[in-house]
């Protein structure tokens, strides 16, 4: 044990140097009590790509604003960037439960590509197309990951009754007459509705109870 | 358990409530328990140990989830494995979103280490854990020697799972939540990657003892004069126009019998205005046995509990979506958090059959938070009150220290620091 003349405290361990003051220590080193734990993994990779990622909106922006007659393109692809990113952000926070993972996109992609249109002109191409055929593929993804990675009803079942509700949405519109294209939002509401019975009909009570637990207050 | 089968969840306990919200990686909510043992650890054993104790203590299999209003805990059949120390001390439990496990076991050398999220249960529910598993550990090794423990038994699981809040609390009018002046704030640069200096003192509890009884004062209203003296030390006199405030965490179950392994705590303030007093030390432990007289009674613990309690059954805060609760409880934490200035725990003393003195050397407890932490534990004849700081300077610990020396204890000090006095 070693022992420390200034503050008159032994000190378990092999401190070089007294932990309190600093001052040098008399009597043999003993064990340590803690571990020198390894260095944290510091998410290099996530790094050098966000620095690549700002570096090529720069270039963009600086290429653009030297040669002014060709539009400000650059906006598009700063945009880009930034969906693409926001997409990846929310994917990695949520990456412990995979089915959240894809209700997240499928709701981002979904608001994202309606901002798009909207901010291109409104040409309606994301409510007639991407929406009603994006949806679909979601709701089958969950239930795939869920058979796949053999989850439990309380990692899935949530998730996949959600993306369904989701699928009667470009139903809704094209019932009231939003929508120009008919076929993909018809098929996207009619998988949705029988998916829709077939939960309730099927595993109505599993359903209640999760639904319970998740919206408790 | 096949999928039909509903897993089991639980709602979170009134102190719980508020910990998801408020972690972050530099206050991680997490609080290690730790046992020296006389030899090293047998790892094969201790993961025995573990998976007969996790059978009695159900709860601690569950995982935190997310839901619109609230968190929630549910059941799991994830694997709980004890696992050589490899992380720092009290790192975060609950990595964003995960589906992980709120408790870990680790072991170095002669120590084993348990590290609990404080969601899941407060330091009586995680020492019973404790207590548990290292009577379990021990008597895998040496059946013949080790005294046969009696485990700390509930009357039912279901005794255990009960929400000791939910059972105590009463409606009450007009009592509400007042806001606590602000306190002095300890100075002073942090140490880096949101790590912790920890630093335990052992002395011999019968001296302790007997300098506290001298005083006419409890240990732990001692400990907690000293500590605030420790921390005037290092104070420059414009900071003294605001009062030194310490936290106490009151155990509620010595109010309202409870056996519940889940959080069940209140607590009080005790704080020393050095500007307007002497700061001796008389003075001092004269004011924090006032104060401790004065807040540790059953209609203050009741009136405490019930505002808190209150909040929580409020039907309009209830309906607010999680995700502006999660801000709005970090804000409340903020400003709360500037009316302490350090936090002083005190976990108790650890009850082990006798003769396992023979077998355990000390039990220990410290816990992260974004401020000075001290806590204490007891076992046999062995006092450990240990730091856990985020600060580079060592000097409210030192004074300390030294305090204890000056009252004629012998001071034993371990760290975590390496042998050159940085943290890695």
């Amino acid at each position: 044990m070693r022992y420390c003349e200034q503050c008159k405290v032994q000190l378990t361990g092999a401190p070089d140097r007294c932990p309190l003051c600093q001052g040098p220590l008399a009597g043999e080193p003993g064990e340590p009590s803690y571990p020198q734990v390894p260095p944290q993994p510091s998410r290099l990779a996530i790094r050098w790509a966000a620095l690549v990622t700002v570096a090529a909106g720069a270039v963009c922006g600086v290429v653009n604003l030297s040669v002014p007659s060709s539009g400000l393109w650059c906006l598009f692809v700063i945009a880009g960037l930034a969906t693409t990113w926001l997409l990846l952000w929310v994917a990695l926070r949520k990456r412990g439960s995979p089915t959240k993972v894809i209700l997240w996109q499928l709701g981002l992609v979904c608001a994202l590509s309606l901002l798009w249109d909207v901010c291109t002109g409104f040409h309606g191409w994301s409510v007639n197309f991407v929406l009603p055929i994006f949806i679909p593929c979601m709701q089958l993804a969950i239930a795939v990951t869920a058979k796949i990675l053999r989850l439990r009803k309380e990692e899935y079942l949530f998730y996949l009754v959600l993306s369904i509700a989701a699928g009667l949405l470009p139903l809704l519109s094209l019932v009231c007459g939003l929508l120009q294209v008919v076929y993909p939002s018809g098929i996207c509401g009619g998988i949705s509705v029988i998916g829709l019975a077939a939960l309730v009909l099927f595993r109505g009570s599993e359903l209640k109870e999760e639904v319970v637990r998740r919206v408790h207050f | 358990m096949n999928d039909k089968t509903p897993l089991p969840w639980w709602t979170l306990d009134n102190a719980a409530k508020i910990f998801p919200s408020t972690g972050s990686s530099h206050d991680s909510k997490v609080f290690r328990i730790f046992c020296e043992l006389k030899e090293d650890v047998e790892p094969q054993d201790l993961q025995k140990a573990l998976d007969k104790t996790v059978e009695r203590f159900p709860m601690f299999r569950s995982v935190l989830k997310r839901g619109w209003f609230w968190y929630y805990l549910e059941d799991s059949v994830l694997p709980v494995k004890a696992e050589p120390e490899t992380l720092p001390p009290c790192w975060p439990l609950y990595p964003s979103g995960r589906r992980s496990l709120l408790f870990r076991v680790q072991y170095f050398r002669r120590r084993i280490s348990l590290e609990v999220y404080h969601v899941l249960t407060d330091g009586t529910g995680a020492l019973e854990f404790m207590r548990t598993l290292v009577s379990e550990y021990l008597l895998l090794r040496d059946p013949a020697a080790f005294p046969k423990p009696e485990f700390p038994q509930a009357d039912s699981q279901w005794q255990r799972q009960a929400d000791g809040f939910q059972k105590y609390y009463e409606k009450s009018r007009g009592k509400r939540l007042a806001p606590e002046p602000s306190a002095y704030q300890i100075r002073g640069q942090r140490l880096p990657k949101n790590r912790m200096a920890v630093l335990e003192g052992s002395v011999p509890l019968a001296d302790a003892l007997a300098c506290a009884r001298g005083r006419g004062a409890t240990l732990t209203e001692l400990m907690t004069a000293l500590l605030l003296r420790a921390i005037h030390e290092g104070m420059r006199v414009r900071d003294e126009r605001k009062p030194v405030v310490i936290t106490v965490p009151v155990n509620l179950r010595s109010y309202f019998p409870s056996q519940s392994s889940r959080n069940f705590f209140a607590i009080i303030r005790v704080g020393y205005d050095f500007r307007n007093r002497d700061g001796s030390l008389e003075d001092v432990l004269a004011q924090v046995r006032e104060q401790f007289k004065a807040n540790l009674t059953q209609e203050r613990m009741a009136a405490q509990m019930n505002a808190l309690c209150a909040l929580e059954h409020n039907i309009p805060i209830r309906l607010v979506p999680l995700p502006i609760k999660d801000v709005v409880l970090r804000a409340a934490n903020y400003l709360s958090s500037r009316g302490a200035t350090a936090s002083f725990s005190n976990v108790g003393k650890v009850a082990m059959p006798k003769g396992s003195e023979s077998f355990i050397k000390k039990f220990g407890v410290f816990t992260c938070a974004g401020c000075l932490q001290a806590c204490v534990c007891s076992f046999g004849d062995d006092y450990t009150v240990s730091f856990a700081s985020p600060y580079r300077s060592r000097e409210v610990e030192r004074v300390f220290f030294r305090q204890l020396v000056d009252l004629g204890l012998q001071v034993t000090v371990t760290s975590n620091l390496l042998p050159n006095g940085e943290v890695d």
